[in-house]
């Protein structure tokens, strides 16, 4: 059996619709973290999911750009703080942070999100803050996550 | 993330298949080295879960080597594209498949895929995908076909699953 490279740290699975969802108190003794969203929107058709780290809410600090397709059409840009896609359907982002925990570097991420009914995209994220990610928090655009969206963290051992 | 079951063909085959899969784990990963007897100019992975293969829709956003780029939703049940006979000898697609919440009963099950088809020539491509199976039912086996062709001997292909849980530190808020 070989050893597991996933350390699962917390997962939540939402009773009822919420705003943001916030990881908090996490340990710096992973290499790499993964987050996992799978749900829909609360409201509307859908939503772009912005992410702050440690707090920080100065969008300024934060830059990302991205890749998509919806199926016909392809679409690139940037964009602060962008982190993942839902829609009304079923959807889900996973992304990586990559070496959270080291003091020497800003922090990037790589996500992979959208919806099969609506539109898919890649991002590649910084956070330009060499303090090692501690917290940080997901949340849509204008509404929210609807009831039912899962939302997990793993540590991913060097 | 544990290994739940790798496969590696010793003969060419139509469709690869895992089955009986457990409904301990949060999330399942499929990671897959495959190549197809087809000899067509684009070849896909198609994915089916519990041997159905209604109610799929897909969307892609791709790009090639030969600079071209483009988003399609065209298969349904998309899940990468395959090395062909026409490729270099030897080359294998790489795909990773990820299924998140597969035990669930009371929602229509996603995935995402990530895949390269390297050629070593002028075929590269490369392309991320997301999917929708409209069906509530948990995932209980998971079928991957050539969408023309046979996968060839010594493709390879492995199924994870991802545990869900607390370290008791990590809280949400």
């Amino acid at each position: 059996m070989p050893t597991p490279t996933y350390t699962p740290l917390a997962t939540v699975t939402l009773g009822s619709s919420a705003a943001s969802v916030t990881f908090s108190s996490i340990p710096a003794t992973y290499r790499d973290l993964i987050f996992v969203l799978s749900g829909v929107v609360s409201a509307g058709a859908g939503e772009v999911i912005r992410v702050n780290f440690n707090g920080d809410t100065t969008s300024g600090n934060y830059s990302a750009v991205f890749a998509n397709g919806d199926g016909s059409n392809t679409a690139s840009g940037t964009e602060a703080r962008r982190f993942g896609l839902m829609y009304v359907s079923r959807s889900q982002t996973v992304a990586s942070f990559m070496d959270y925990s080291a003091t020497d570097k800003h922090k990037t991420y790589l996500s992979r999100a959208g919806g099969a009914s609506n539109a898919f995209e890649m991002i590649a994220g910084r956070w330009a803050n060499t303090a090692a990610i501690t917290s940080f928090r997901v949340f849509p655009d204008a509404n929210g996550f609807a009831s039912g969206s899962t939302l997990s963290l793993y540590g991913v051992i060097a | 993330m544990k290994l739940i079951e790798s496969k590696t063909l010793a003969s060419a085959a139509a469709q690869i298949e895992f089955t009986a899969i457990p409904s301990t784990f949060t999330d399942l990963i499929i990671l897959c080295s495959l190549r197809s007897t087809s000899t067509d100019a684009y070849v896909n992975i198609n994915l089916g879960f519990n041997s159905n293969t209604a109610n799929f829709t897909a969307r892609w956003l791709y790009g090639l080597g030969s600079g071209g780029t483009g988003s399609a939703s065209s298969l349904v049940r998309y899940a990468g594209d395959l090395n062909t006979a026409n490729d270099t000898a030897n080359t294998f697609s790489n795909s990773s498949i990820y299924i998140p919440n597969y035990t669930g009963s009371t929602h229509s099950k996603s995935f995402s895929t990530d895949s390269v088809r390297e050629t070593n020539a002028s075929a590269n491509a490369s392309a991320i995908s997301a999917g929708l199976w409209n069906d509530t039912a948990a995932i209980t086996s998971v079928q991957l076909d050539s969408s023309d062709g046979n996968f060839v001997v010594g493709s390879t292909i492995s199924l994870y699953g991802v545990l869900k849980g607390s370290d008791g530190i990590v809280t949400t808020s």
